[in-house]
């Protein structure tokens, strides 16, 4: 893709000393979709470590600092959610794994500025994941109810338990077990997470995966686990780490065979290709081949997978028939790595007619 | 250009394409609307504001017009969009003014985080200013109207904005939302003010606008030091208006239960608090007669310099 024909958010995110010279209607296009994409902070974050907000319009800096007030506020938010979780579980029940935001939060890492953090998102062993829901139900955790399908979902299907809840804070607190669902198409061995894991300082019991895992786990939840539209916030995520973790020393190395051996390769090579062709991550030529080679999928698919990709991910301005199209085929083929077809039918059947009869109740966003 | 002048020297229909950029305070609002009332009704209240028809970078992105689809034929409603996106539901069409101006208080006080956002009425006068926070239904629309219109230049009549570098408050004068009773009260103090029409039984009642005077839509720009904080309340036929001077502590709690941002800022909104209750003296206000208030706040803010 020409760097020109790119939306101005993703110009800015490449090349962040370049919005000094935007037009006001580039910058207009940038802002909005810098909020549509939870963004907005970030790419504050981005323009002045280039020492360039400085010189952007008063109006846009005005925004690219407001916008850093919703994504502090929420991040001391989980970090005592966090503390309020590990205070409520004895010794006993072990460690356990923060993922994601939290993650990044908690060790510190230069990409939690700026990032929008909603839910916690906690790995424990799936052999003491009833323990740790028994004890945060008896601390004033809350699930709400579900009937038996649901249950069943979760419970024999799912990578996690129903969402928990403190009734006083309000934080949705999801308990995994693995990264992806059990009836998954990868399966990731999820002890080989715990064997690498690292622990926080200053947080006795709390753990976070390793970079390369980290990087593997990020790649896997906007390619394996959903729909891809509306993730350029993973993305950015994606390019953030890789930007970080490229200074120590054999992460590049070990990330191919690590991918290897947690079957996340495929991930793993659709998140290094998109971070770069749209962020513009800086990789090696060497590392990029090699990726390629081993866990690209077959020519065609990687076409396909090329033109839907770069159409769901960049800001959607518009509607386009096109982009609906690419939209609909990502939404199609997330279910398909979800789960086998015998038991993706009648889920999507069951899913449909629930949809019908309760037309206009969201409440079980849990789907 | 003022928006006046831009009204006057453009074709409206310009306005449809690429939209209209006038300021508001410390904002520029990207507008686009097909409703020729309503551009009218912001001429009528945002004259002497800054306007343009070329792009500029705007704070706020918004967009007021008519519901599409078979609302356009019955009972036709309006809606209103920010970034693209529609936070309310449709009014109905002949309200779009008031829906215009209440999406963008909303746009506001969810997003102007550069600021400690108080929910305040706010007039400057010899370079010092007067706070008036209070929740709605207390009268402090009412009487801010009223101070600006004897001798105070109206800095907001909704959001007081707090500027943390300096401590400041940042002018954001807007058409002032008079509701039910305070619309015939208005009227009859203030008999030469610009009164917009009454929109009857919208949301919260009938609700007319006033125009703030046009010195305070000139100077919009021109920031000025808090000194003085009252929490007014109207008390329907309280005679003699009660004051009471406020402990700062007190001030304090209660301007941190008013703002709408205190938590959100964290360390920001706690230090920008502390610094603006030292600096201000408060004080509690219950008042029933517009003229009594108003000479009891002149007591008050005596000593003045100038």
């Amino acid at each position: 893709m020409h760097p020109a024909k790119l939306h101005p958010l993703l110009r800015g995110a490449r090349e962040p000393s370049a919005v000094v010279h935007f037009s006001a209607d580039d910058w207009n296009r940038c802002l909005r979709a810098a909020r549509t994409e939870r963004v907005l902070a970030r790419l504050g974050y981005r323009i002045a470590d280039a020492g360039a907000l400085g010189r952007c319009p008063a109006a846009a800096r005005d925004q690219l600092i407001a916008a850093r007030a919703y994504p502090g506020f929420l991040q001391c938010r989980i970090a005592h959610e966090v503390s309020q979780v590990r205070r409520a579980l004895p010794a006993a029940d072990g460690d356990l794994i923060l993922l994601k935001g939290a993650a990044y939060h908690c060790a510190g890492l230069p990409l939690t500025r700026g990032r929008q953090l909603r839910d916690l998102d906690i790995l424990v062993p799936r052999t003491r994941i009833d323990a740790f829901e028994r004890d945060l139900l008896a601390a004033g955790w809350e699930s709400q109810p579900l009937d038996e399908y649901d249950q069943r979902y979760y419970r024999d299907w799912m990578h996690e338990i129903p969402p928990l809840r403190h009734p006083q804070r309000g934080v949705e607190v999801d308990l995994h077990h693995r990264l992806l669902p059990l009836t998954s198409r990868l399966r990731p061995d999820p002890d080989l997470l715990w064997e690498s894991a690292l622990p926080v300082a200053g947080m006795p019991g709390v753990r976070v995966l390793s970079p390369v895992d980290m990087l593997l786990h990020t790649a896997t939840h906007l390619f394996h686990d959903g729909a891809i539209r509306g993730g350029l916030n993973d993305l950015w995520d994606i390019d953030e780490l890789l930007r970080h973790f490229a200074a120590q020393p054999a992460f590049w190395e070990t990330l191919p065979e690590r991918a290897a051996r947690l079957d996340l390769g495929r991930p793993l090579y659709y998140g290094l290709l998109f971070s770069r062709a749209l962020l513009g991550t800086p990789i090696p030529a060497a590392v990029l081949t090699d990726v390629g080679r081993r866990f690209a999928p077959a020519r065609p698919v990687n076409a396909l997978m090329h033109t839907l990709v770069t159409r769901a991910l960049p800001p959607q301005e518009g509607r386009s028939a096109l982009t609906g199209l690419a939209n609909w085929l990502l939404y199609v083929r997330s279910h398909w790595l979800r789960m086998p077809p015998h038991l993706l039918l009648p889920h999507l059947i069951r899913k449909s007619l629930r949809r019908l009869e309760h037309a206009g109740d969201h409440s079980r966003g849990g789907f | 250009m003022t928006l006046t002048e831009l009204m006057h020297a453009q074709d409206r229909r310009g306005c449809v394409g690429d939209g209209l950029f006038y300021r508001s305070g410390p904002f520029i609002i990207a507008l686009r609307t097909r409703l020729a009332d309503t551009l009218d009704l912001l001429e009528q209240f945002y004259g002497p504001c800054w306007a343009s028809r070329d792009p500029a970078v705007a704070h706020f992105q918004v967009e007021v017009n008519s519901a599409s689809g078979l609302r356009r034929w019955w009972r036709t409603q309006a809606v209103f969009a920010l970034d693209g996106l529609h936070p309310f539901e449709p009014f109905p069409r002949e309200h779009a003014f008031p829906l215009l101006e209440w999406g963008l208080n909303w746009s506001i006080a969810t997003r102007a985080h550069l600021y400690l956002m108080l929910h305040a009425g706010a007039l400057e006068r010899n370079g010092q200013a007067l706070l008036l926070p209070a929740m709605p239904g207390a009268g402090k629309s009412t009487l801010s109207a009223a101070l600006a219109y004897r001798g105070w230049r109206l800095l907001a009549d909704e959001f007081g904005l707090i500027r943390p570098a300096d401590g400041a408050i940042v002018p954001l004068p807007r058409a002032i939302p008079l509701k039910n009773r305070s619309i015939p009260v208005i009227r009859e103090f203030l008999p030469d003010a610009f009164l917009g029409p009454v929109f009857p039984k919208t949301r919260k009642g009938d609700v007319a606008h006033l125009r703030p005077p046009l010195p305070s839509l000139e100077r919009q720009t021109e920031p000025a030091q808090p000194r003085w904080i009252t929490f007014p309340r109207f008390v329907p036929g309280l005679r003699r208006p009660q004051l009471k001077r406020l402990e700062k502590s007190l001030g304090f709690t209660r301007l941190a239960q008013n703002a709408f941002n205190y938590r959100l800022l964290g360390e920001d909104g706690f230090t920008t608090l502390v610094r603006l209750v030292r600096e201000c003296a408060c004080f509690s206000l219950e008042y029933g007669d517009l003229d009594a208030a108003i000479a009891l706040i002149a007591e008050i803010t005596a000593d003045a310099p100038g």
